[in-house]
């Protein structure tokens, strides 16, 4: 298995860090990340310039996670949840690779698929398969791959007549069916969701719901949600983060028991 | 990150399937597709050879001149085509960048490819012109590989360098339009060399020199003295010694500055774009 190792660390002295031990797929260790906010629109030559002539920063600081740690065992489903702005996102996207951490480490043991919006890249003017492909590509699987792949995914889809027409032919349930299955299909040894359980129609959701039941256990998933049913039905541990910190964190049925009570 | 795993299987397959992608897309719904590719340099090379060489007579010493302004004036575009695509890849991908984690190169380099692909079409089209205008083949019609390798070079360096950029300062993009137009002039397409030479004495000569030390300059004259006519005065004829190789030099200067610059920017695009 590949193993990816992303790290930042501001003190030096903890460099030498034990590997993750057997059976963990991702170890997160004290994440720390900030994003800037331009106050003054600052997408500009002529504004950046005058923001520097006035001693403006043209940015507030805005720490979106302050010390995340935990664990992620094989073939666990795990759940996170927490309320908007609450840094469940950016914790995903820095999992997937795409901001790089400011302090802390993510161990990554395995080949992680990340789905932070369904159908990334997919584009109106090509066939459905053209875009299961590009959409493979851009997962980082191969032509070869996704062949294996590619008659499962149009059936699960429902596809199959349909897959020689333009994207922007399908009606916006079929596009999300499409990129869903994809989703699922997708060979990894970890799976990232954001948001994207049960699309389309009550049949095709009965569907999604029964794949991920069977899922379990075999597989390593990470689920980003609102939806408590979710978590309580299909996840074996769940984490609650509110302002960057994991506030709870444990059985399914607590986690959710204390995001309902955020607002009480 | 390093050097060796950055032509992976995994970056050729996506490079691959995005340089199809974006050559499947670029003359998506227009009734002549590819046959734009063809049609846009040559329309341009018909108004500048009736404007420079049939009303205002230019190049009437040089043999083969038409073919020899459609050399010029593909390469150009090949230039101007690739910056301009490049230059805009990272900030058209934005959605890609906030979406998914991938080597940012990989769409710089897609983005230019089509270009590239245009300028092979073209290349077709000059070889049968110049068959057509009774140019004999020679085998110095192979240096013209290299002398694309070098324009391409230079495009990506910039594309690299302004793309980077461009994904905070979004001023960039028309900073370079105004700046293309300019470098049309400063280049020797539409006017011969010999016309800047012939021209104010000893100020023509070092004009000449000047013009000569920009390598699009170099590569356009060079491109056309292997492919068309041996009269063409090149860069190697013009500058002497170690300033005859600084063209060169600019690009491996650009390119390596360019990608450097790249890669210490490309892990805040999906932040930033």
């Amino acid at each position: 298995m590949s193993k990816d190792k992303r790290s930042k660390s501001k003190n030096s002295t903890k460099s030498a860090k034990p590997a993750p031990s057997r059976g963990v797929a991702i170890k997160i260790t004290d994440l720390h990340k900030s994003f800037r906010l331009p106050t003054e629109r600052a997408a500009g030559l002529k504004q950046a310039i005058f923001n520097r002539l006035k001693g403006i920063k043209g940015y507030t600081e805005h720490q979106v996670l302050r010390g995340v740690t935990f664990e992620v065992k094989k073939g666990e489903f795990l759940g996170i949840v927490g309320r908007n702005g609450s840094g469940k996102s950016t914790l995903l996207k820095l999992l997937a690779g795409i901001y790089h951490p400011e302090q802390g480490s993510i161990e990554i043991d395995g080949t992680l698929v990340p789905f932070i919006e369904l159908g990334v890249g997919f584009n109106p003017e090509l066939t459905g398969r053209e875009n299961v492909y590009l959409n493979g590509a851009l997962l980082g699987f191969s032509n070869k791959e996704m062949d294996a792949m590619y008659d499962e995914i149009v059936h699960f889809a429902e596809l199959e007549s349909f897959m020689d027409a333009k994207l922007k032919n399908y009606s916006s349930g079929m596009q999300v069916r499409l990129a869903f299955s994809i989703a699922i299909r997708a060979r990894g040894d970890i799976l990232i969701l954001d948001e994207v359980l049960a699309v389309g129609d009550a049949e095709f959701q009965q569907k999604c719901n029964d794949y991920f039941a069977s899922l379990h256990g075999n597989q390593t998933v990470i689920l980003v949600t609102h939806s408590m049913d979710n978590v309580r039905q299909f996840c074996d541990r769940a984490i609650l983060i509110e302002e960057g910190r994991i506030a709870a964190e444990g059985r399914p049925e607590d986690v959710a028991k204390a995001y309902e009570g955020l607002w009480k | 990150m390093g050097i060796p795993n950055i032509f992976c299987r995994k970056n050729r397959i996506l490079l691959g399937e995005l340089v199809k992608t974006d050559f499947k897309l670029r003359y998506q719904g227009s009734v002549l597709g590819y046959f734009w590719a063809v049609l846009r340099p040559l329309l341009m090379f018909a108004i500048l050879y009736v404007v420079f060489a049939k009303l205002l007579n230019f190049g009437s010493d040089i043999p083969h001149y038409p073919v020899y302004l459609l050399t010029g004036t593909v390469l150009w575009n090949f230039f101007t085509e690739c910056t301009g695509q490049g230059i805009n890849a990272i900030v058209s991908r934005g959605d890609l960048m906030r979406k998914i984690s991938f080597p940012k190169w990989i769409v710089v380099v897609s983005a230019t490819s089509t270009a590239l692909i245009n300028l092979a079409i073209n290349v077709c089209v000059i070889i049968i012109f110049a068959l057509i205008n009774g140019v004999a083949p020679s085998f110095s019609w192979l240096l013209i590989f290299p002398l694309i390798l070098e324009l391409y070079s230079l495009s990506l360096g910039i594309s690299f360098l302004l793309g980077a950029i461009n994904v905070k300062y979004r001023d960039v993009t028309s900073i370079w339009d105004v700046l293309v137009q300019a470098l049309f002039y400063a280049v020797p397409i539409i006017y011969p060399l010999s016309m800047v030479m012939n021209s104010g004495g000893s100020f023509g000569d070092i004009a000449a020199k000047i013009i000569m030390l920009n390598p699009i300059a170099q590569v356009i004259q060079d491109a056309r003295f292997c492919l068309i006519t041996d009269t063409t005065i090149t860069n190697w004829q013009v500058n002497s010694g170690l300033l005859a190789f600084v063209p060169i030099l600019i690009v491996i200067l650009v390119l390596s500055l360019a990608a450097l610059f790249f890669r210490s920017r490309s892990k805040h695009f999906a932040e930033e774009v």
